[in-house]
C-alpha cells in the first residue's frame, strides 16, 4: 500500500492553472486568427481611410425621401416581406415536423432483431439527410434556384424561405424531441405504447413550448433573410432597395432601410415577448 | 400467450460498460404472488425491473415471462406483453405538460390502434375510457384533479395519478419501483392499498423498497446485494445478521468473493444507462 500523502492537495480557484492542453488551444486560436486576417486582407487603416466615401454615402441619404409615392412603395415592400417571412416559417414548420419526427432517435427495444433495426434506422438517416440538404444550402441560393424555375417575384422567395426554414427547424425540432426528459417516454413504452404513441403523448407535449419558441425565432430570421432575397429578384423590400440603389436614389434607400429596421425590431420584440411567456 | 403474471430469471447478468448491475440472478415468481425487493442503492433493484420490461440488454442469462423467452419476442409480441405489465416509479414519470386525466388514460394507449391514438391525441379519450379514468382517479382520491396540469400537482398527487394509470391499464404484472420513496405517509398508505388491491384481483406484484418495515408486510422478500440475490424467503427470517449484510457498506467476509467494493462503482453511473437513469437509479 502506498504511504499516505503528507500534504493535502490544493483545490485552486475558478481560473484553471497552467496546463499544456489549454495552452495549445490558445496558440491554435491565435494562429487561426492571424492566418484568417491575412487571408481576407483585414486592414484597419483602410477602414479608417474609407470613412470619407462612407460619410458621403450616408449624408446623401438625408433627408430621407418621405413622399407619398415612396412611402407607398415602402409599405408595399414591407408587407410583402412580412408575408413572405410568415408563410416561409409556417410552411417550413409544416414540412419539417414529419421529417423531424422521423429523424428523432428513440432507443427503446433492446434486443430488437436486425430487420426491425433497419426499419427504424433507414427513415432516420434519410430524413436527416433531406434536412441537411435543406439547411446547408443558404436561402439566397434556394431563391436563385426558384427564381430560375418560377420567374421573378415574392413566390419563389417564399418557397426559398420555406425550404431553408424546414431544414433548420427540422434539425432543431428533432433535437428538442430527443432532449426531452426520457423517463416519462420510457414509462409509456414500458406499457406497450408504440413509437408513434410515445412520440405523440410522451415527447411532443414536453417539446411543444420549445417548438413554438423555435418557430417564432425562425420567423424573425426569415424577416431578415426576406429583406436580402429581393437582391436576387425574389420579391420583398430588398428588390426595392436594389432598384433605388442602382438609380442612386439614396434618400429613398434611406426610407426603405429605415422601415426595414423598424419592422425587424418590432417583430423581434413581439416574438421575444411571446417566447418569454411560454410555460415550460 | 400465457399470462404475463409469472416470470423467471435464470442466471441473469446485466452490465453497463463493464460495471455489473446484475450478476447471476436466478429468481422465479408465480402468477399472483406479491413480493418486496430490498437492497442498498446500487444493488440492482431498478435494473431487475428494467430487465422485466426488456428496457436493458442482457449480458448473460435468460428471462422467461409467461413461459416465453422475453428477449426472443418479436417487436409486436413485446408490445403485447408490455401492455400487460404496469409500472410505477419513484419519480412518477408522468408527462408533466398533460392534464392528470390524460396521463391516467395513457395506461390504455398501448392497446389503441392508429385511429384511436390520433383521436385521443386530438380530442381526448372516448367515453368508455374517460369513465374508467374518472373511476381510477376516484379510487386513489384525486378525482377533482383530472383536468389539472400534471406539473402543477404535488408529488403525492402525481404518484396517485401514476397509480390511476396503472388501474386503467389493468396489468397482470405490476412493477413498483420505489413508489413510496418520495411521497407522504398518507399517500404511501393509499398507494400501498391500491397495489394490494390489484394483487388481490390477481395481478402479480413486485415492489422495490428501501423501507424494510414496509417490506415485512409482504409474504415474500427478495434482497439484492451487488447484483446478486442475497436473501429470498419470508420476511420473518430477514433480521439481524442477514439484514446487516444486505445493507453493509463493505463486509470483510465477502471481500474475497467480489473484486469491487460497492462504493467504488463508477460515479457517473447515471450516464451509464444512457441518461435514462435519473433520480431513481437504485
Amino acid at each position: 500500500m502506498a504511504s499516505p500523502p503528507t500534504e493535502r492537495p490544493r483545490i485552486g480557484g475558478a481560473v484553471p492553472r497552467f496546463s499544456w492542453g489549454p495552452a495549445l488551444v490558445v496558440l491554435v486560436i491565435l494562429g487561426l486568427t492571424g492566418w484568417s486576417a491575412q487571408g481576407v486582407g483585414f486592414d484597419l487603416v483602410e477602414l479608417v481611410g474609407g470613412t470619407g466615401p462612407i460619410e458621403k454615402f450616408i449624408s446623401e441619404m438625408f433627408p430621407p425621401d418621405l413622399s407619398a409615392r415612396t412611402l407607398q412603395t415602402t409599405g408595399k415592400g414591407i408587407l410583402e416581406t412580412f408575408q413572405m417571412s410568415f408563410l416561409g416559417a409556417l410552411i417550413g414548420a409544416v414540412i419539417s415536423f414529419p421529417l423531424a419526427a422521423l429523424a428523432t432517435g428513440d432507443a427503446s427495444t433492446s434486443g430488437a432483431s436486425r430487420s426491425e433495426h433497419l426499419l427504424r434506422v433507414v427513415p432516420y438517416h434519410v430524413s436527416r439527410f433531406v434536412l441537411n440538404v435543406f439547411r446547408s444550402v443558404p436561402d439566397i441560393l434556394w431563391a436563385l434556384v426558384f427564381v430560375v424555375a418560377l420567374g421573378l417575384g415574392p413566390f419563389p422567395g417564399t418557397l426559398a424561405l420555406a425550404v431553408h426554414s424546414a431544414g433548420i427547424l427540422g434539425k432543431l425540432y428533432s433535437e428538442t424531441l430527443e432532449a426531452v426528459p426520457s423517463r416519462p417516454v420510457e414509462a409509456l413504452r414500458a406499457t406497450g405504447a408504440g413509437a408513434l404513441q410515445a412520440l405523440l403523448f410522451g415527447r411532443l407535449p414536453q417539446a411543444m413550448s420549445g417548438f413554438t419558441s423555435l418557430t417564432l425565432y425562425q420567423w424573425e430570421c426569415n424577416i431578415r433573410s426576406a429583406t436580402i432575397l429581393g437582391f436576387v429578384g425574389a420579391g420583398g423590400i430588398g428588390q426595392q432597395i436594389l432598384i433605388s440603389m442602382n438609380l442612386f436614389d439614396y434618400p429613398k434607400v434611406a426610407t426603405l432601410v429605415g422601415a426595414t429596421i423598424i419592422v425587424v425590431l418590432l417583430v423581434d420584440r413581439f416574438s421575444a415577448t411571446i417566447r418569454r411567456s411560454l410555460v415550460y | 400467450m400465457a399470462s404475463a403474471g409469472g416470470f423467471a430469471l435464470q442466471d441473469v447478468a446485466v452490465s453497463f460498460r463493464g460495471a455489473a448491475a446484475l450478476d447471476g440472478v436466478t429468481l422465479a415468481v408465480e402468477p399472483g404472488e406479491s413480493l418486496a425487493v430490498v437492497g442498498a442503492s446500487g444493488a440492482g433493484k431498478t435494473t431487475l425491473f428494467r430487465v422485466l420490461t426488456r428496457s436493458v440488454a442482457l449480458t448473460d442469462g435468460k428471462v422467461t415471462v409467461g413461459r416465453r423467452d422475453l428477449y426472443a419476442l418479436s417487436k409486436g409480441e413485446l408490445k403485447g406483453l408490455r401492455r400487460r405489465i404496469g409500472s410505477i416509479y419513484q419519480a412518477y414519470n408522468l408527462v408533466p405538460q398533460l392534464p392528470a386525466g390524460v396521463n391516467a388514460a395513457l395506461g390504455e394507449v398501448g392497446g389503441m390502434g392508429a385511429r384511436a391514438t390520433l383521436r385521443t391525441f386530438l380530442v381526448g379519450p372516448n367515453r368508455t375510457l374517460a369513465a374508467r379514468v374518472a373511476d381510477a382517479l376516484d379510487r386513489v382520491g384525486v378525482e377533482e384533479k383530472a383536468r389539472a396540469r400534471t406539473a402543477d400537482l404535488s408529488g403525492g398527487q402525481q404518484q396517485r395519478v401514476a397509480v390511476a394509470r396503472l388501474l386503467v391499464q389493468r396489468p397482470e404484472l405490476v412493477l413498483a419501483d420505489e413508489p413510496f420513496a418520495a411521497v407522504d405517509p398518507v399517500t404511501t398508505e393509499r398507494v400501498f392499498e391500491a397495489l394490494m388491491e390489484l394483487n388481490h384481483e390477481g395481478a402479480t406484484l413486485l415492489v422495490n423498497l428501501h423501507d424494510v418495515g414496509l417490506a415485512r408486510r409482504f409474504p415474500r422478500v427478495v434482497a439484492l446485494r451487488e447484483g446478486k440475490v442475497a436473501y429470498n424467503g419470508p420476511p420473518e427470517k430477514l433480521f439481524g445478521e442477514t439484514l446487516n449484510e444486505i445493507y453493509a457498506g463493505d463486509d470483510p467476509h465477502r471481500e474475497a468473493a467480489r473484486p469491487e467494493p460497492a462504493d467504488e462503482r463508477p460515479k457517473d453511473s447515471i450516464s451509464l444507462t444512457e441518461g435514462r437513469d435519473g433520480v431513481s437509479s437504485h
